[in-house]
C-alpha cells in the first residue's frame, strides 16, 4: 500500500519555530525539539487520553489545552512555561497530591513516583486542600502485584497497558466521582480475577498504586540467578512478561544437583517450588510406615520411656487395607506398599509448600545429575496463570497423574483403564484462590470434584449461621450428593487455601455410574453416610440450648473425656491407665476447662471441625467413617497438626531411627524422628482405658450434645423459673 | 450385707448352743477363712491399680468389691473370734485390723464428700504435681506485672522536661495538682508498689504453705489490697486487682495441697496396716492350723 505523505505544519513553541508532520500533538512536537512538558497520564507507547491535564500549555486561546491530545495547527503559538501555565499545573499537582499517600509505596521502594517528583519540582509540600474523607482501600490478593487504590490518580495508564498493549482486557474503570477507581474484571480482587500477572499495568503506573510485590525475607540465596532472556527461551515462560521477570530476578534461581543429593526433606518447612529442567529425581517417604508406640526401656524406680514403631502387620487398623496411595505435593501419588516415585523433566513439585507454606510432604533425591529451577510463590503464581505453562501442567497431569489420583480414592478402584482414558481428555483442572467459592448451597449440581492441591471447606448455611461439615484435602472428593440426587448442591464448598481441583462433568459422572455399578454403590453409601451425619449434627444442634455450650467449643466435639469433679478423688488412675495403655506416655492431661461440675480433660475431642487435618502434607491425619480422627502410619512428623489443634491434644513423640551421616556419606548414625500421636480411644478395646480404670465412676467418654443436653435444658429451665 | 445377715443368723444359734464358741471350731474356721478371703480380695485392689489396663473387670467394680467385702470382713473376723481378741498375736492383729477398718470407713467417707468441697472451693485447681511449678510461675508473673506498672510510671518521669523537673523542685501550684506534684506522686507510687511486692507478695508466693502470713488470710489480704488501692493512683488499680487475683490463686493452691493431704493422707495409714494385717493373718492361720 502506498504511504500518504502528510503535509508539514509550522508552529512556534516558546518562541522557537518548529516544523512537524500534520497530526502531531503539541506534546510530541515539543518533545521532538527538546522542550520538556510534564505529564502524568501520558506515555509514549500508549494512546493519549488527556485526563490528568498536567501537560497544559497556552495555545493563545480562551483556555489552556492539554498538550498530549492537542494536535498542532499551522502558525500556532505555544507557550509552555508562562506563570499562568505553571500556576495551573501547580494547582493540578496540588489537587492530586491532596489525595495521595505521600510517600507512596513506589516512592518508598525506588523513589520514582512521578507525581511526587512533579510535586517536589513544583514546590508542593503540603497541599492546601483537604484529604478525601472516605478511604479507597488496598487489594493484597495478588501474589505478584500490590494494589493501593489510595495512590491511584485515575490516569488510565494501567488500563491502556492491559487492554491496548497486552489485549488482556482485565482492567477497566469503575464508579463515578469519589467512587471512581480501577477494577479487575467485574470489580473482583486482583488475585481472583482473570489477570495473568503480565506486569504491564505495574510498569505503566506512574505512582505507587500498582507495585511489584517481593516475598519478604525469602531470598533464594545461593544458586545461579537466571536472566529474563534465558527464562523467556524456556517454553514454560512463553508469554510471561519480561518486565516482571526483570523485576523478580532473585525470586527464581537455577540449581544443580549431583546424583544422590537430597533436594528437599519431608517435614521441612519451605517456601519454594521446583521445576525439573534436566535429570530424574526420586520422591519417597523416609519416615518408616508404622504406628508409634512407647514403652519402658529399663527397670528401676525411675523408668526411662522410649518410643518404638509398630509395623502395620502388628497393629492393623480398620479401613487401612483399602488405602492404595499416599497423597504428596507433586504430580504423582506414592503407592502405599512401596512409597517411591520418579519425576522427570517438565515436572513441578512443592506447589503446596510454595503457595500455602505447608511442610514438605516427601523427600526428593536426585537420581541422576539434575538441573532445577527453584522459585518463590510470586513466580509460581505467574506461571500458573500462564496459558503455556498451564497447558503443559495439565498435559502432564492427564498423562501421568490422573490414573493414580483416581485410584488413590478407594471408591474408584473398580474403574477400568479404558474409562480413565476416556476421562483423560475430558477432565478439567481448575484453580481457586483462598476463600474463593467453588460451589454454593442451592446451586444446580453439574460437576463432581476431586481435590488435587489444597484444602476445601464444606459447610452448610443454617439459620444460626454457617456450620462446618468437613475439611477435605488432596484425594478428597465432593459434589456427589447433588449429582446422585439429581438436584442442587446441599452444601457450600470453599477453598481454604490455594486449591486446585479436577472437575468431572455431570455427564461423565453419570456415565461412570452407569458403567460401574460398584462405584455407584460405594458413592451412594458415602453420600448416605454424609447426609445422615449432617442430619444428626443438625438435629443435635437444634436440641441443645447452645449459647454457653458453643462458647466453650464443646459442640464441635464428638467425643469428650469428662471427669465428674464431684466424684473424682484426683487419684490420677485415668492418666496412669492411659500411659500404661500407650506403653508409658499418657495422651491425656487431667486439666482443662470446666463445664458445671465436669472437667473436660485435655484429650482428643474428635472434633466435627477438625482443624488438625487442615494442611497435613501427606494426608495422614484423617477421619474414619465413624468420624473418629486418626493418625495414619505414614505421618512424617512435621508437627502441623499439633500446631493446628486449638486444644493442644496432639503430641509429637520421638523415636529412634538410623539416619544418613551427613559427615560421612554412606554411613548410618543413630538419630530420632517424630510422629504425631493423639487419643485413639483405645480402639483395640471396647472402652478407653482411662474410663475403664477409674475406680470412682468419674471418667466418661461422652457425646457432648447427648451428655450435656439434659443438663443444659435443666439449667435453662432453672434460669427461666 | 446378705452375707453378714446370713453369718449372724448362723452365729446366734451356734453361740447359744456352744458354751464357749471359738475360732478353732468348724463354724469358727469357716468364718475365719471367709473373712480372710474377703480381706485378701480387698487387698488385691492395690494390685489391680498397679495394672490399670488389664481387662479383668472395671476398676469401679473392684472398688465396690473392696468396700463391701472389706466392710463385711471385719464382723466376720469378729464372729470368727467370738468377739474376743485372743492371744498376743491375734490381739495385735485385731487392733491393727480395727484401725484399718476404721481408716477405711473414714477414707471412704472423705473420698465421698471431699471432691464436692474440692470442686466448690478450688475453681483454680491445677494438677497436684504441678503446684510448685504454678507457684513459681505466679511469682514470676507478679514480678513482671509490678515491673511493667512501675516502668510506665518511670517512663512518665523520664519524659518530663527539664522545666518540669525544675518545677518539681520548686513545687509551684497550678490547678489542684501541679506537674511537680504529679511527678512526685508517680515516684512515690512506684516505690510503694515495689515495696509491697518485695515485702508482702513475693515472700508469700515463694513460700510453700505460708500459714500465718498476712496474705494467707483472705480477710487480711482484702484489707491490705484495699489500703494499697487508696495509696496508689487509679491507673495502677488494675495491677493491684491482678495481684489480688494471683494471691487468691496462691491461697487456692495452698488449700489444694491441704485438701490433697486429707483426700489421700489416710491411705498412709490404711495401706501399710492392711498389708500388716494380711501378713499377720497369714501367720496366725499357719500357726493356728499347725498347732
Amino acid at each position: 500500500m502506498a504511504e500518504i505523505q502528510a503535509a508539514d505544519i509550522t508552529l512556534t513553541i516558546d518562541g522557537l519555530a518548529v516544523i512537524v508532520p500534520s497530526g502531531t500533538t503539541v506534546f510530541d512536537a515539543a518533545r521532538m525539539h527538546g522542550i520538556p512538558i510534564p505529564t502524568l497520564c501520558h506515555q509514549q507507547n500508549e494512546n493519549p487520553v488527556g485526563v490528568c491535564r498536567v501537560c497544559v500549555v497556552d495555545v493563545g486561546q480562551r483556555v489552556y489545552a492539554a498538550a498530549c491530545i492537542r494536535p498542532c495547527e499551522p502558525d500556532m503559538k505555544v507557550q509552555t512555561g508562562t506563570d499562568g501555565v505553571i500556576n495551573t499545573r501547580r494547582t493540578l499537582v496540588e489537587l492530586l497530591m491532596s489525595d495521595h499517600p505521600s510517600p507512596c509505596a513506589r516512592e518508598q521502594h525506588s523513589g520514582d513516583c512521578e507525581l511526587e517528583r512533579l510535586a517536589a519540582d513544583a514546590g508542593v509540600t503540603s497541599p492546601r486542600f483537604p484529604k478525601r474523607a472516605t478511604p479507597r482501600g488496598k487489594d493484597d490478593s495478588s501474589l505478584a502485584i500490590a494494589v493501593d487504590h489510595e495512590a491511584c490518580i485515575l490516569c488510565d495508564r494501567c488500563i491502556r497497558g492491559c487492554d491496548d498493549i497486552r489485549s488482556n482486557w482485565v482492567l477497566a474503570r469503575r464508579g463515578k466521582g469519589y467512587q471512581a477507581g480501577i477494577a479487575f474484571d467485574t470489580n473482583l480482587p486482583m488475585g481472583s480475577s482473570s489477570c495473568v500477572s503480565c506486569g504491564e499495568c505495574m510498569v505503566s503506573c506512574p505512582t505507587g498504586a500498582l507495585t511489584n510485590k517481593r516475598i519478604v525475607g525469602t531470598e533464594l540465596g545461593t544458586g545461579d540467578v537466571v536472566n529474563p532472556e534465558e527464562l523467556l527461551d524456556l517454553p514454560i515462560f512463553h508469554n510471561v512478561s519480561g518486565t516482571f521477570l526483570e523485576l523478580n530476578q532473585k525470586a527464581i534461581v537455577k540449581r544443580y544437583y549431583k546424583a544422590g543429593e537430597i533436594i528437599c526433606r519431608e517435614g521441612d518447612f519451605g517456601s519454594t517450588a521446583f521445576y525439573i529442567l534436566e535429570g530424574k529425581v526420586e520422591v519417597y517417604l523416609s519416615s518408616p510406615i508404622a504406628h508409634v508406640k512407647t514403652q519402658d526401656s529399663g527397670g528401676g524406680f525411675f523408668k526411662r520411656l522410649s518410643s518404638l514403631l509398630t509395623p502395620r502387620g502388628d497393629d492393623q487398623r480398620a479401613e487401612e487395607s483399602t488405602r492404595a496411595f499416599i497423597p504428596i505435593d507433586a504430580s504423582v501419588d506414592l503407592p502405599y506398599g512401596n512409597p517411591v516415585a520418579d519425576l522427570v523433566p517438565g515436572d513441578l513439585f512443592g506447589e503446596m509448600t510454595c503457595m500455602n507454606y505447608y511442610p514438605r510432604s516427601a523427600t526428593v533425591r536426585a537420581q541422576t545429575d539434575c538441573v532445577m529451577l527453584e522459585m518463590l510463590r510470586n513466580v509460581l503464581d505467574i506461571l500458573q496463570r500462564n496459558k503455556t505453562f498451564r497447558a503443559q501442567l495439565e498435559r502432564n497431569y492427564r498423562a501421568r497423574a490422573l490414573d493414580s489420583h483416581l485410584r488413590s480414592v478407594p471408591i474408584f478402584a473398580p474403574l477400568t483403564k479404558d474409562f480413565i482414558d476416556h476421562l483423560r481428555d475430558r477432565v478439567e483442572l481448575i484453580r481457586y484462590q483462598p476463600g474463593q467459592s467453588i460451589c454454593r448451597q442451592g446451586d444446580p449440581a453439574d460437576s463432581f470434584y476431586l481435590i488435587r492441591i489444597g484444602f476445601v471447606k464444606i459447610s452448610e448455611q443454617r439459620p444460626g449461621g454457617e456450620m462446618i461439615l468437613a475439611y477435605l484435602g488432596r484425594g478428597g472428593f465432593f459434589g456427589e450428593i447433588g449429582l446422585l440426587s439429581g438436584g442442587t448442591r446441599t452444601a457450600s464448598c470453599t477453598a481454604l487455601d490455594h486449591v486446585e481441583v479436577v472437575r468431572i462433568t455431570g455427564q461423565d459422572f453419570q456415565l461412570m455410574l452407569d458403567r460401574f455399578p460398584d462405584v455407584r454403590r460405594s458413592l451412594e453409601g458415602v453420600a448416605g453416610e454424609r447426609v445422615e451425619e449432617n442430619r444428626k449434627h443438625v438435629q443435635q444442634v437444634g436440641e441443645v440450648p447452645v449459647d454457653t455450650f458453643l462458647a466453650q467449643g464443646l459442640m464441635e466435639a464428638q467425643s469428650l473425656l469428662v471427669l465428674d469433679l464431684e466424684k473424682c478423688t484426683r487419684c490420677d488412675q485415668c492418666v496412669r491407665a492411659c500411659a500404661d495403655a500407650h506403653q508409658g506416655v499418657s495422651r491425656l492431661v487431667r486439666e482443662g476447662l470446666r463445664f458445671d461440675k465436669y472437667l473436660v480433660a485435655t484429650s482428643c475431642r474428635q472434633c466435627r471441625d477438625p482443624l488438625c487435618m487442615v494442611g497435613c502434607p501427606v494426608g495422614s491425619i484423617r477421619r474414619r467413617n465413624t468420624l473418629e480422627v486418626i493418625i495414619e502410619d505414614w505421618c512424617i512428623g512435621c508437627g502441623l497438626c499439633a500446631n493446628n489443634c486449638p486444644y493442644g491434644n496432639i503430641n509429637l513423640h520421638p523415636f529412634p531411627v538410623e539416619l544418613d551421616d551427613p559427615q560421612n556419606p554412606g554411613r548410618r548414625i543413630a538419630g530420632t524422628r517424630q510422629k504425631a500421636t493423639s487419643c485413639d480411644l483405645c480402639h483395640d478395646h471396647e472402652e478407653p482405658s482411662c474410663v475403664y480404670a477409674c475406680p470412682h465412676d468419674a471418667a466418661h467418654r461422652v457425646n457432648p450434645p447427648e451428655f450435656f443436653g439434659g443438663l443444659l435444658k435443666r439449667q435453662e429451665a432453672g434460669n427461666r423459673g | 450385707m446378705v452375707a453378714l445377715v446370713v453369718a449372724t443368723a448362723i452365729y446366734v444359734p451356734y453361740s447359744l448352743r456352744v458354751p464357749a464358741p471359738s475360732g478353732g471350731s468348724a463354724i469358727g474356721l469357716i468364718y475365719g477363712s471367709v473373712g480372710f478371703c474377703f480381706m485378701i480380695f480387698a487387698g488385691l485392689l492395690g494390685l489391680r491399680k498397679k495394672f490399670p489396663v488389664w481387662r479383668i473387670g472395671r476398676a469401679q467394680t473392684w472398688m465396690r468389691a473392696h468396700l463391701w467385702l472389706g466392710l463385711v470382713s471385719y464382723p466376720l473376723i469378729l464372729l470368727h473370734g467370738a468377739f474376743h481378741f485372743g492371744g498376743p498375736l491375734t490381739r495385735v492383729m485385731m487392733w491393727i485390723f480395727t484401725v484399718v477398718f476404721a481408716s477405711g470407713i473414714v477414707g471412704a467417707a472423705i473420698q465421698h464428700c471431699m471432691p464436692r468441697i474440692h470442686t466448690a472451693q478450688l475453681p483454680m485447681e491445677t494438677i497436684y504435681e504441678q503446684i510448685d511449678h504454678v507457684r513459681d510461675q505466679l511469682a514470676m508473673e507478679t514480678g513482671r506485672l509490678v515491673e511493667s506498672a512501675c516502668a510506665s510510671l518511670d517512663g512518665e518521669l523520664s519524659r518530663a522536661s527539664m522545666g518540669q523537673l525544675a518545677a518539681a523542685a520548686s513545687a509551684g501550684t497550678d490547678w489542684d495538682v501541679t506537674v511537680a506534684d504529679g511527678l512526685g506522686f508517680n515516684e512515690q507510687a512506684s516505690r510503694q508498689l515495689r515495696d509491697f511486692f518485695l515485702s508482702e507478695t513475693l515472700p508469700y508466693l515463694e513460700k510453700v504453705g505460708s500459714r500465718g502470713m498476712p496474705l494467707a488470710d483472705p480477710m487480711r489480704a482484702k484489707a491490705m489490697f484495699q489500703q494499697l488501692r487508696i495509696l496508689l493512683p487509679a491507673p495502677l488499680h488494675s495491677t493491684v486487682g491482678d495481684l489480688e487475683t494471683i494471691c487468691e490463686e496462691k491461697r487456692q493452691l495452698d488449700r489444694q495441697r491441704r485438701f490433697h493431704l486429707v483426700l489421700h493422707g489416710w491411705l498412709l495409714v490404711h495401706i501399710p496396716l492392711s498389708y500388716a494385717v494380711l501378713l499377720l493373718g497369714a501367720v496366725h492361720a499357719v500357726l493356728a492350723l499347725k498347732y
